[in-house]
């Protein structure tokens, strides 16, 4: 950009806008990234579209079914005909997929091409002695893919949920399964942040591209599973005792199940005589297995906002401590 | 390496090369050391210590129909380090796949550092023969190393039920399609980055072709090697044991039909006799894998992907050639 290179001064003839020629500089380097990312959002965008289009044929596709059919019902060889819901689970699966391990390229691009590799070549060091700051360079740089990204992130989150219309599990899994959970709320975005910062702290850190990538991707891989690991425990789960215990709604995320024997012994993670219907199975079964009692710990769909939130919160905090960290590194790099 | 850089002689001492290539590598070599350490460390643990009380446990809860008291923390426990170590040795190509594209060959075009080397004493194809064959060896030994006992791993706690032989964490990294797949991680990106000569987007390429390498040896495992047919009786529907490639229906001629759409939920198979009559259909059928295909399967996949690797080789030294011109003469083919 010639308009970087104009000796000494801070205000340009040809800036456009309050924020100077940066932000387009940022983004006309990296206008390979930009292109695939607009690529990518593109595609995405395309696919839910597609998939809110079949969703009603995908739904009827699992619709109850008689067989000869009935006045209400129609017939099963018609319904299994219908091969549009394999499709349309298939599509959301792939944008879940795709959402939810977007932070890792993410990391690794920010560490290598958006800081990295500056760093190594000096190309950074030389824009720092033109118009441009240490503290402005580093703000642009992320800045504006943070804007991109979470502008990007969040229309996929916002598509996906239109298109998931009304979350059938067997069509499009269950709130809790990990995918779905990271693509269907605010979570989805913080996630991507996060390895955005943590690759340009990387990318400070290591001052070379490629061993930038690699840590950036090592510490986004350790990110992803402390939080996978502790999802659950960001929120008091509910406990059901009883034989509610044994029948809880599939909408509930069970996370232990156990049972007490007559002596009074807690054992966990037994799925003893669960799925049994009538009160007389149970009270067999109890009997067979010598148990009083059972209990559930879960998380009911109720859950799901208190848990987006704190894990929203916990990656906006880890993005906000590696951003100070990284201008907290600048400054100290340089006089 | 002072040998490297002697004048025009073409008889540098024959490790020479090699030598420079692993000084060159230090940080990927103890970071390849470390990764195959810390996994052998790891499945050494799950192998001898874990395996044995996760299965006894789980025998004991079968037994009691789930119904009484068990080691649960062994049994997590194993679960957890059979399936992180699974993920490793499945993800491992990958890693791979990402330093050679980054750094073999790429990094060298990109900075000039190659064709400064071959004014000196090393030829093209020399220099790129021995950017293959050091880290071939190192990549053979410890991929082959970790897969071993990856298996042994596996194995020992098979009565725990964790995950079958034919899962998709299990199938590749129990055995040597793993290290032929590490193999073309290594020469995709030798050849990726001959082509595009850029470090980092070679670095991306390499391992998109490779994770597409992978998942394709994945989706079509069960063609590569005839399948078994298991018929059953009509009330049983398909059998589902093993590794089913394809079911259908029998019908009284012999011939291998579809299943009717009626027929799809064998709960509601009962419903439609009437259509499985009308089509003479009397038995059904399966197209399956047992675990003896183990072996067959995975050692075709194997040579398939070396086959490849091979192909991948002879490209990047034909590209060379065509870069460099005449200069490769001697050893060049």
């Amino acid at each position: 950009m010639s308009a970087l290179t104009a000796r000494g001064t801070v205000a340009r003839a040809n800036d456009s806008g309050a924020f100077g020629g940066l932000p387009w500089t940022v983004l006309r380097l990296h206008r390979t990234a930009l292109l695939l990312w607009g690529a990518l959002l593109l595609a995405v965008v395309g696919t839910l579209i597609w998939m809110y289009a079949i969703g009603a044929d995908a739904r009827a596709g699992l619709s109850a079914c008689a067989t000869p059919a009935t006045d209400t019902l129609p017939s099963c060889s018609d319904v299994e005909a219908i091969n549009t819901d394999e499709t349309y689970g298939i599509g959301i699966g792939l944008v879940d997929t795709a959402l939810s391990y977007l932070t890792f390229p993410v990391a690794a691009w920010a560490g290598a091409a958006l800081i990295g590799r500056e760093l190594e070549s000096g190309t950074a060091e030389l824009a720092w002695t033109q118009s441009v700051t240490p503290v402005r360079w580093l703000t642009a740089k992320l800045a504006v893919p943070a804007a991109l990204i979470a502008t990007g992130t969040t229309l996929i989150v916002l598509l996906n949920v239109w298109a998931r219309r009304d979350d059938n599990p067997d069509l499009v899994g269950d709130w809790y399964n990990p995918d779905v959970f990271l693509s269907t709320g605010p979570a989805a975005v913080a996630h991507v942040l996060a390895g955005l910062t943590l690759g340009a702290l990387a990318g400070l850190v290591t001052r070379k591209a490629l061993p930038a990538a690699g840590v950036a991707f090592a510490a986004t891989l350790v990110l992803y599973n402390v939080v996978d690991w502790f999802r659950t425990s960001l929120w008091p789960t509910d406990t059901v005792t009883g034989r509610a215990a044994l029948h809880l709604p599939r909408s509930s995320q069970v996370l232990e199940h156990g049972a007490v024997t007559t002596t009074g012994e807690r054992i966990g993670n037994n799925l003893a005589c669960v799925g049994y219907d009538n009160a007389t199975d149970i009270k067999n079964c109890m009997a067979r297995s010598g148990l009083s009692d059972f209990w559930a710990t879960r998380h009911p769909e109720s859950h799901f906002w208190p848990l987006q939130f704190m894990e929203t919160g916990v990656l906006l905090a880890v993005a906000a401590l590696s951003t100070a960290a990284a201008f907290r590194l600048l400054r100290r790099r340089t006089p | 390496m002072t040998a490297v850089t002697v004048a025009g002689t073409p008889a540098a001492p024959p490790f020479a090369t090699a030598r420079a290539m692993l000084r060159l590598h230090r940080p990927a070599l103890f970071l390849w050391t470390g990764v195959v350490l810390a996994a052998l460390a790891l499945m050494v643990w799950g192998y001898g210590w874990l395996a044995e009380p996760a299965a006894a446990a789980y025998q004991r809860l079968k037994a009691c129909d789930y119904a009484c008291s068990y080691d649960q923390d062994a049994y997590l426990t194993y679960k957890d380090v059979l399936r992180y170590a699974s993920y490793l040795v499945t993800f491992l190509p990958l890693l791979v796949a990402a330093w050679a594209g980054a750094t073999l060959t790429s990094r060298e075009l990109e900075s000039g550092t190659a064709q400064l080397a071959w004014t000196q004493s090393v030829t093209p194809t020399r220099w790129l023969a021995a950017k293959l064959l050091a880290p071939a060896t190192l990549l053979t030994a410890g991929t082959s190393l970790l897969v071993l006992l990856h298996h042994l791993l596996w194995a020992e706690g098979r009565r725990a039920d964790v995950l079958g032989w034919n899962d998709i964490l299990i199938f590749q990294a129990n055995g040597p399609t793993t290290v032929a797949l590490t193999l073309f991680g290594l020469a995709a990106g030798a050849l990726t980055g001959l082509l595009l000569r850029r470090s980092l987007a070679a670095l991306a390429v390499t391992v998109a072709v490779t994770a597409a390498v992978g998942f394709g040896l994945n989706w079509f495992r069960g063609y590569f090697w005839p399948t078994l047919t298991v018929t059953a009786p009509l009330k049983d529907g398909p059998w589902f044991g093993g590794s089913v490639v394809s079911y259908g229906a029998v019908t009284s001629t012999g011939a291998h039909v579809p299943v009717p759409d009626c027929a799809q939920y064998w709960s509601a198979a009962k419903d439609c006799r009437a259509q499985l009559d009308k089509q003479h259909i009397v038995r059904f059928y399966s197209e399956m894998h047992p675990y003896s295909h183990y072996w067959p399967l995975q050692l075709t996949a194997t040579a398939l992907t070396l086959a490849l690797t091979g192909l991948v080789v002879l490209l990047a030294f034909r590209v060379l050639e065509r870069h460099t011109g005449t200069v490769a003469k001697g050893t060049a083919v």
